[in-house]
């Protein structure tokens, strides 16, 4: 950066030299402005792509720490050291299971799974969709139902920066499982067949395809994927689409994943619906056998 | 402006150079830390707004 080094005297400077060096300065300084933005505006997307990730898995990982040892805290002290090998023994019947866990914004309360991302795929739910809840995980959309409630357990996620929970959820395939559980619970919903799976769906095609079908009724029109506006809050009310809070006698056991779409924008919104299709008391040593389905 | 700060940097120019570094490096950090995080609300790109 320094100035060419001329062994003989400067000449005398011409008329109208002045006025250059000036012109020349200023050319010089808008120059550097411009690339000094241009750096700026890169190191910002290192920060949004990478470093927000750093601290939310941060967040998460402090998150995770606190869920497990409220867990272990509460397990019940029986004597049951028993390992269950057979997961039917605990399979159990959604409408007989009630939280016994509060929820505290910001705070885990449950961890979601979703094999078909990978074994490691884990994140733990806090209560809360504000973006301080979402630095640190997916987040409970607070008015929403429990995991394994009848209605809508609906859940929002990150697409691209802190922690990215829900980058992938474009690659689901109806049936895959979505795994929620809780301080006592492991609840098993599946995606919902997609729109254009519709027309020729067939139930029995797969073994993990049991008890997940296209929708019809009150439900009509809620599929596996959609992709809608950023207003369009009916999806995680109780009956997707249907806009009332109350919670329908004959309503099903919905999941709602929400995250923004397309990705690096939020200009929309893509939701992944399921449905809950079994669910296991937990017990020690035991993992339901779809978390590997992988 | 950056000529400007190089000439004011004191030593030799492998000093210079460590100055440099150590400046970028504070600015990087202060855009990491403090602006970014301010301006992040502002911008649409992950803004999970849910009503």
């Amino acid at each position: 950066m320094s100035g060419a080094q001329t062994p003989v005297a400067p000449p005398p400077p011409a008329p109208g030299r002045r006025g250059r060096d000036e012109v020349r300065t200023v050319v010089r300084g808008v120059g550097q402005l411009l690339i000094t933005l241009g750096v700026v505006v890169l190191l910002f997307v290192v920060y949004e792509v990478y470093v927000t990730d750093l601290f939310g898995s941060q967040k998460q990982a402090a998150a995770t720490e606190a869920i497990n040892q409220v867990w272990a805290s509460a397990e019940t002290t029986t004597t049951d050291t028993v390992a269950v090998t057979d997961p039917n023994q605990l399979v159990t019947d959604p409408r007989q299971r009630t939280p016994r866990y509060e929820t505290l914004s910001g705070e885990g309360f449950a961890k979601l799974y979703i094999p078909a991302f990978g074994a490691d795929y884990r994140f733990t739910v806090v209560e809360g969709t504000n973006s301080d809840d979402l630095y640190i995980g997916p987040g409970h959309y607070a008015e929403t139902q429990m995991p394994g409630q009848q209605g809508n357990f609906a859940v929002a996620g990150h697409r691209v920066s802190k922690g990215s929970p829900f980058n992938d959820l474009g690659l689901l395939a109806s049936c895959d499982a979505v795994v929620a559980e809780t301080q006592d619970d492991w609840f098993v919903y599946r995606v919902l067949p997609m729109q254009e799976e519709g027309a020729g769906w067939d139930g029995t095609q797969h073994a993990h395809c049991a008890g997940v079908g296209v929708q019809t009724g009150q439900y009509a029109g809620v599929y596996g994927r959609e992709i809608t506006v950023p207003t369009d809050y009916a999806q995680v009310l109780p009956v997707p689409h249907v806009d009332s809070t109350a919670v329908p006698p004959d309503a099903q056991r919905v999941i709602t994943l929400t995250t923004c779409h397309p990705q690096f924008s939020d200009r929309e919104r893509m939701i992944i619906h399921g449905v809950l299709t079994q669910s296991y008391a937990k017990a020690p040593g035991f993992l339901p056998p779809e978390l590997g389905e992988g | 402006m950056y000529v400007w700060i190089w000439r004011r940097l004191p030593g030799p120019t492998a000093v210079k150079w460590l100055q440099a570094l150590g400046l970028f490096l504070a600015v990087v950090a202060l855009l990491f830390f403090v602006v970014f995080p301010w301006l992040e609300p502002y911008l649409p790109f992950d803004r999970m707004s849910t009503d």
